[in-house]
């Protein structure tokens, strides 16, 4: 009896060692567990023996069948997963196509450059309680010289060319003319800037531009200090370029404010070591900003022993410029798809 | 503007100050340094050496072999000039000297022959513009010693000044403005180059006489006769100084009114005595048609608005601007007059725009110079005359006119107005201090101060507090105030309507629709407008264009953008692309004086196969637009007259609310296509962003979902092929008012075996009752009542 356990366990081994599908695992577990099965057959037969050799065999064969079981278990686990595998590699796809008629990575729409940095910039003044404001883009030469403190034949006009239009206006020459259009409408205390399209009458080159834009700021309060101006201007500074970032503030001339400075950061393509984009001077020139001249102040209808100010007004191309490392000005404007499409 | 660190040297010993030094503090408190210029930096490596030999060169007939005595040992060199022999002391270039960035002299072999160094002429070294032969010095020259000590003048720094950056102060056009800077920031003393005591010596000999008869436009004029004056090439180092201030030596007289002009500031001219008609010099304005031929041999008819001097006879120069050629100092003047004067700047920017004379002179009199530095610039004119012309005698004293003299500047302020203003606690005794080595004469008590400007400061430059601020803050270091936010309110501040509705449509076109937005140029012109055929002449035309292609304003973002299609098809097969911006419209004026500026989103799309009409993507954009904004309240009408150009007659739709025109969605004209060359197949939308705007936006109200199952009726209707869609849809509505609940196109079919002429159109319709679910007998009954409608109307089923 032991023998013929032996033989019958050594068997169902190797058959279940030797079955390659999951349904002939299932045979052989009905063939020798089931109800009918071998194994079974023999247990059953156990109450003719005597009793000694009947809790011998017994053990025995429970012992067997709990590793038939078992054996039965793995080797179907086995197989299942050799089945998937053979699913999976069936369903194998070149993931690195782009389907033909697909839909593409480079479907996405893609906003300028100069919009994006420009709604970043409203956003981050705008969080700090800045209004946004608008003017025409053709406009008066009061509104873009005379009363920015630039009478007519005033020296300061030369700085910019100007393209004229035949009914005696200009095409803005700065987010500047923005400023008396405030303070005519708004009551101090106010915080605005004024983002736009500027032009100047100059012959297009890798670093010229006949239209590009800019966004103009202003803030009017009682006390408005030097002081009060470098921090707004380290902030967004900090804001747009993720990081500190190395200012200098230096005299700069700009009939509508007083002091003037020119605020030059830290060339960030070179990093203040010099390269062809801050000309080997390791700075580049951002922004031109001051207190607000109390002339303009007085144009715009304010007292300017009541209040005071600062203004500044920010290039965004140079600063799209900086943050990509573009080089030539020229694709602004270029409607090539192939620089858009990388924004 | 170049700056001669030499001629700066006189004025304030900065030997012991590296260059780099001030050329930084210069940029951070004064004016931007543009470069900074060694010059003849090469000299310094250059020596004299005396040629021992001079021998063929066995391999070339025009090359020589010379032995040459360095005074350190003696050194072999191929020489290719035709000049030189034994003896003759020359310049000698030794290895290693750097001429340029990709000339340097090496030790190597020439022609087979070994050169241990480079003879040069005096154009090789920067000394002139002769290149004839090597230069050849004196016999009695020092050999070994370099060029830089025998030329000592020549060696030299310059910088080059962002004339921007000098707009607002006359007194930096001149060395003695940089200097007084330099001065006052290094805390140094400083120099005025003239000697006021000199115009003691001024005879009585001779009469001349100024009248000023417009001091509006020249409020001061100062001239000195002097006499035994002899023309002829000024000296080394006057000569070097002509050309660090980057003009070019004329002669002795010449060059001394142009360094003078350079060094204090005040453009001078020197007319020839003998040419002035009479004993008076006249300062008036022109008279209407007056005729003067300038120095540089242009003639001009002038206007009663430019100043002119004058003699008895007439113009003898363009006052501030230019002189006159009938009073040109030549060869064998001997007699001269200085004049040194002041004028109106404003005329003087006139003057020179019209003529388009921007002189020297013309651009340091606009910015509006000092008066006092008249009698100085003669002064200082006379002495250097004296240097160069030992004989020369000033004849009469300086004829010194001025009618209404400036008055001085005083400025009353306060320290804490100072400390305000820059926001940072500048103690009062820097604040003085400051003040004073800027030459600002300051009466102080307690906090207040009144402040004295100094002339040549008093123009136009200072004249209120704010001013006392900047001059105050720049000297300090701008970059030493800390940052400080302000104690203001918080609050969210206004919106703008206009830019968040702009700012919108970019982000539905971009995110929602996949395009991308291009920036094209406000203006058009007449070339590219006639090829679309959309010349009308209403432009708002410029009057100084940069060139014929760009010298109008555009009416329409459309141009452009056909011009980006064809930019792009080159490159791509599909891409979706707009613009919002503005255009600009002259018959309508905004306020009195501006053409109104309209804001258009407009977009273009292009397919080279498209595999539908590119018309319902172009659609779909315009319509997501109005949708998306809550403008909904649109009607869809086909349009095929009163087209612009560039729409396709038979594929145009317009958007209309209230029955005004909002938005126009239409495929491209094929004629303007081939005109510019497009293979493949573009639509376009053009929406009036501002009249969208100003529309009202429909609420957003819940509607509950539905309950009850919806049941689809698929019918297909035969009709002409150029029936459309819309109008099936409305007839097929009104078959049943209750329980149609939506109707869609889910399939056009014009193929046989439909009859030519003819489509086929399937419709999914939906039955849905609000309170219960619909029985299979009121669907039956649905079914016919919307087939018997279809039928009634007169179209069959298919």
């Amino acid at each position: 009896m032991k023998k013929q356990l032996q033989d019958l366990y050594e068997q169902t081994m190797s058959a279940i060692e030797k079955a390659t599908t999951i349904d002939e695992l299932e045979q052989l577990r009905v063939k020798v567990l089931g109800r009918k099965g071998d194994l079974t057959q023999v247990l059953r037969s156990l109450g003719t023996l005597p009793q000694e050799e009947r809790i011998a065999i017994g053990k025995l064969s429970n012992e067997l069948k709990e590793k038939i079981e078992s054996t039965l278990e793995n080797r179907k686990t086995v197989l299942t997963e050799q089945q998937i595998n053979k699913l999976i590699m069936e369903d194998w796809l070149d993931v690195t196509l782009t389907m033909p008629g697909t839909l593409k990575h480079y479907d996405r729409g893609h906003l300028h450059p100069i919009s994006q940095i420009q709604y970043e910039i409203e956003d981050i003044f705008t969080s700090m309680g800045f209004e946004i404001l608008d003017g025409p883009e053709v406009e008066t030469d009061y509104y873009n010289f005379e009363a920015l403190n630039i009478p007519p034949y005033h020296p300061a006009r030369d700085m910019q060319d100007t393209f004229w239009t035949e009914d005696g206006n200009l095409l803005r020459t700065h987010t500047s003319a923005i400023q008396i259009r405030g303070m005519e409408r708004l009551k101090p205390p106010f915080r605005v800037i004024g983002p736009g399209r500027v032009f100047r009458y100059e012959s297009i080159d890798a670093s010229h531009e006949n239209t590009f834009y800019q966004v103009e700021g202003m803030m009017v309060d009682k006390d408005i200090s030097v002081a009060h101006l470098i921090y707004f201007m380290k902030t967004l500074l900090k804001e747009i370029f993720h990081k500190e970032t190395t200012i200098r503030l230096r005299p700069g001339y700009f009939p509508f404010v007083e002091p003037g400075f020119e605020l030059d950061i830290h060339c960030l393509i070179c990093g203040g070591k010099g390269c062809s984009v801050c000309k080997y001077s390791g700075w580049v020139e951002l922004l031109p900003c001051g207190l607000v001249h109390p002339n303009v102040l007085r144009y715009g209808n304010i007292d300017p022993n009541k209040w005071s100010g600062f203004a500044f007004g920010l290039g965004l191309n140079r600063l799209v410029m900086m943050r990509y490392g573009i080089n030539d000005i020229r694709h602004f404007l270029s409607g090539d798809v192939r620089f858009l499409y990388q924004f | 503007m170049w700056i001669s660190l030499n001629i700066i040297q006189d004025m304030v010993d900065i030997k012991d100050i590296p260059v780099a030094d001030i050329a930084n503090r210069l940029t951070m408190s004064t004016a931007e340094i543009d470069s900074i210029e060694y010059s003849h930096e090469l000299l310094k490596n250059i020596y004299t050496a005396k040629i021992l030999e001079v021998n063929k060169h066995p391999n070339a007939d025009k090359l020589t072999v010379c032995k040459v005595d360095t005074g350190k040992g003696v050194l072999q060199v191929v020489c290719g000039a035709p000049n030189h022999k034994a003896g003759d002391i020359v310049a000698l270039a030794p290895v290693g000297t750097k001429f340029t960035d990709t000339f340097t002299v090496t030790k190597a072999k020439l022609r087979g022959v070994e050169s241990e160094g480079m003879l040069c002429s005096e154009r090789e070294l920067g000394i002139s513009d002769d290149h004839s032969g090597i230069m050849i010095f004196p016999e009695n020259t020092p050999i070994g010693v370099t060029l830089a000590q025998l030329y000592p003048n020549l060696i030299d720094v310059r910088f080059e000044i962002d004339n921007k950056s000098i707009t607002h102060r006359p007194d930096l056009w001149s060395h003695t403005g940089f200097a007084r800077e330099i001065a006052a920031l290094f805390k140094k003393p400083f120099k005025y180059p003239v000697n006021f005591d000199l115009a003691k010596d001024f005879k009585s000999k001779e009469t001349l006489k100024v009248t000023i008869k417009n001091p509006e436009g020249a409020p001061r004029y100062c001239g000195l006769m002097v006499n035994n004056i002899t023309i002829k090439e000024s000296p080394d180092w006057l000569k070097a100084r002509v050309e660090a201030i980057g003009m070019r030596p004329i002669n002795n007289i010449v060059d001394i009114t142009n360094y003078v002009m350079a060094e204090l500031g005040e453009p001078m001219h020197a007319f020839d005595r003998t040419k002035l008609r009479g004993n008076e010099i006249i300062v008036r304005f022109a008279e209407d048609g007056e005729h003067l031929t300038t120095l540089d041999g242009q003639e001009h008819i002038l206007t009663s608005e430019d100043v002119v001097i004058a003699d008895s006879g007439g113009a003898i120069a363009l006052a501030g601007v230019m002189g006159g050629g009938n009073s040109e100092i030549e060869d064998n003047t001997t007699s001269i007059v200085l004049e040194a004067a002041n004028f109106n700047p404003i005329y003087i920017r006139r003057t020179a725009n019209r003529y388009n004379l921007r002189t020297e002179a013309a651009i340091r009199f606009e910015k509006s110079l000092d008066p006092e530095l008249c009698p100085a610039a003669i002064i200082r004119c006379y002495e250097l005359i004296k240097m160069l012309c030992p004989e020369a005698e000033a004849v009469t004293p300086i004829i010194d006119t001025y009618p209404v003299p400036a008055k001085p500047i005083i400025i009353s302020t306060t320290t804490d107005f100072i400390r305000r203003k820059l926001g940072h606690s500048i103690d009062d005794n820097t604040i003085v201090s400051i003040l004073t080595s800027l030459d600002f004469k300051v009466t102080k008590n307690n906090n207040s101060l009144i402040i004295n400007v100094p002339s040549y400061r008093a123009t136009k430059d200072i004249s209120i507090p704010d001013d006392i601020v900047e001059e105050i803050g720049r000297i300090y270091g701008f970059d030493n105030i800390p940052e400080q936010p302000p104690f203001v309110p918080c609050a969210p501040p206004s919106r703008n309507i206009k830019r968040t509705f702009e700012r919108e449509i970019k982000f539905i076109l971009v995110n929602d629709f996949h395009m991308t937005e291009v920036s094209n140029y406000s203006f058009v012109g007449e070339t590219l407008l006639n090829k679309l055929q959309l010349n009308e002449n209403k432009e708002l035309q410029l009057k100084n264009p940069l060139s014929k292609e760009q010298d109008r304003l555009r009416r329409s973002l459309i141009p452009n953008l056909i011009v980006n299609i064809t930019t792009n098809q080159r490159f791509f097969d599909d891409f979706k692309i707009f613009e919002l911006g503005r255009i600009y419209l002259k018959e309508n004026r905004l306020s009195k004086d501006l053409a109104t500026e309209n804001t258009r989103v407009t977009g273009v799309i292009y397919s080279k196969k498209p595999a539908y009409p590119v018309f319902y993507d172009a659609k779909a954009c315009c319509i997501g637009i109005f949708d998306k904004t809550l403008r909904t309240n649109y009607i869809l009408k086909p349009k095929s007259d009163n087209l612009p150009p560039y729409a396709h007659p038979a594929r145009s739709l317009e958007l209309l609310v209230n029955n005004k025109p909002v938005a126009l969605v239409c495929e491209l004209h094929p004629k303007i296509a081939n005109e510019f060359e497009i293979k493949g197949q573009v639509a376009l939308f053009d929406i009036d962003v501002d009249l969208l705007l100003s529309l009202p936006q429909q609420d957003i109200v819940f509607k509950e979902l539905p309950k009850f199952p919806d049941v689809p009726f698929d019918i297909s209707i035969l009709t002409d092929e150029k029936e459309y869609a819309a109008t099936l849809v409305d007839m097929l509505y009104k078959a049943d008012r209750e329980y149609i609940a939506d109707i869609e196109v889910i399939s056009v079919y014009n193929q046989p075996p439909i009859p030519q002429g003819k489509k086929s159109v399937s419709f999914r319709i939906t039955f849905r009752a609000k309170d219960h679910t619909l029985t299979p007998e009121e669907i039956d009954k649905l079914q016919k009542k919307v087939v018997a409608y279809v039928e009634k109307n007169g179209y069959k089923l298919r």
